[in-house]
């Protein structure tokens, strides 16, 4: 029941957040309706890097504590935040498309974006290929500490170097409470799917740790 | 102290003896290159705009080789775990390990940077004390990540050879500062642009190093 009750908080916000850009927020008059990729762009892009630190801290947790439980808060973090920063990318470029009239440009906080979504891939690649999951967990663990101090370049790479990346752009309050509405919801639901990741990542490990048990 | 000299000194010799990284090292070095500057028949301003770029790529390709190798001939007939039994300290391996590779990148700049002079044409070397700086500050950062990644390797067993894959996008920072500076310097803009990027290097060099100190212990568990 309680489940079920979050559930349907996660499914009205999420809804809220889609129907507010699209029909709440103002069509931008330069852009058109081709700005309300912001309204998704800036809650992935801050869902990624949320996500890494995430990472990052839950490695930090497995080294201190040798729990595997903080390794499926690492996984589960880990395979959300690189959908979020593939979909920063994606969104990015359809943005900036419009914007720029080219798909990409090498504008230092894209390029950041880029390197964050090359070294989560990394990341969870190498540990697709190891067995033993303390291994895992450590492996994984000391790249994704590396790995987060990169997301600190991330946030200053446009303060630091001026690219062609909006910084804070004027937006009229209704688009302002858009926004808010969207970084809510898709956190919220990006919440929950970690959360829901995290349990079947458990159940996974409880599986196989009883088959070990039956067979030896 | 004296473990750590020990270390290093133990490290040169051996590769002295086999010459075993570092001459591989310096050949891909040279075979980089040399296949970049195929790709360097431009007008010298367009030169100027790309070689920074593609000497720290060789760098960074011709050094990852030494890296690699860093634990490879430690795990060789029980050297490590003999190396585990001393009264050292990680973080003691962990720098004389990257004093190592820093030496090896500094050899490998040495001989690759007179060497894109050569094939690009351009004033490399009336940079040299410019170019200096910039090695000196990228090195430690390249060498720390490609040191500590290379002692998660063993543990990592067959993603051992992917982790390579994590190591570029992880220096990637150090690169572009690198090869911004380089840039700059050859169009003679030493300005609060190049001093920003060479700030940058500085920044990374102190972060990896130190992460690289603080890792290093669970990254040799194995």
């Amino acid at each position: 029941m309680r489940r079920w009750l979050v559930e349907l908080c996660v499914a009205g916000l999420l809804a809220a957040a889609l129907l507010a850009a699209s029909f709440l927020a103002p069509t931008e008059s330069t852009m058109g309706h081709a700005q309300r990729i912001v309204y998704v762009h800036v809650p992935v892009a801050w869902l990624g890097l949320l996500a890494f630190l995430a990472m990052a801290g839950s490695g930090l947790g497995y080294l201190a504590r040798r729990d595997l439980k903080w390794d499926h808060w690492f996984q589960a973090a880990g395979e959300v935040g690189w959908l979020c920063c593939g979909l920063t990318l994606v969104t990015g470029s359809l943005w900036a498309h419009k914007a720029w009239g080219t798909w990409w440009e090498w504008d230092p906080r894209l390029t950041a974006a880029f390197i964050l979504w090359a070294i989560y891939s990394g990341v969870l690649l190498v540990r697709a290929g190891i067995e033993d999951p303390h291994r895992r967990a450590r492996v994984g663990a000391v790249l994704a500490i590396l790995g987060a101090l990169d997301v600190p370049l991330v946030v200053m790479a446009t303060r630091w170097f001026r690219g062609l990346h909006p910084v804070a752009p004027e937006m009229a309050p209704l688009m302002r409470v858009t926004l808010l509405v969207s970084v809510v919801g898709f956190t919220v639901f990006f919440g929950w799917l970690v959360c829901r990741r995290r349990e079947q990542l458990g159940l996974e490990s409880m599986t196989a740790e009883l088959r070990r048990q039956m067979e030896g | 102290m004296a473990a750590f000299w020990w270390i290093v000194h133990k490290d040169l010799v051996s590769e002295f003896r086999s010459r075993s990284a570092w001459p591989a090292m310096l050949l891909l070095g040279i075979v980089v290159a040399l296949l970049f500057s195929v790709q360097m028949d431009l007008l010298p301003e367009h030169k100027r705009q790309i070689v920074g770029g593609l000497l720290w790529l060789s760098v960074f390709f011709a050094g990852a080789t030494v890296f690699e190798r860093s634990f490879a001939a430690e795990r060789q007939d029980g050297c490590w775990d003999a190396m585990q039994l001393l009264p050292v300290s990680p973080s003691t391996v962990f720098f004389a390990k990257l004093t190592v590779n820093v030496l090896a990148l500094a050899v490998l700049e040495g001989l690759l940077i007179p060497l894109f002079f050569v094939l690009s044409d351009l004033p490399l070397m009336a940079h040299a004390h410019q170019l200096a700086l910039i090695g000196l500050l990228a090195s430690p950062a390249l060498a720390a990540v490609g040191t500590l990644v290379s002692a998660l390797a063993p543990g990592a067993g067959k993603s051992g050879s992917l982790l390579v894959l994590v190591v570029l996008p992880l220096v990637f920072p150090v690169m572009l500062a690198a090869a911004e500076c380089t840039r700059l310097a050859l169009e003679n803009r030493i300005d609060d642009a190049w001093w920003r990027w060479i700030q940058l290097l500085g920044v990374c060099a102190v972060v990896f190093v130190t992460a690289g100190m603080l890792l290093f212990e669970y990254a040799i568990e194995d």
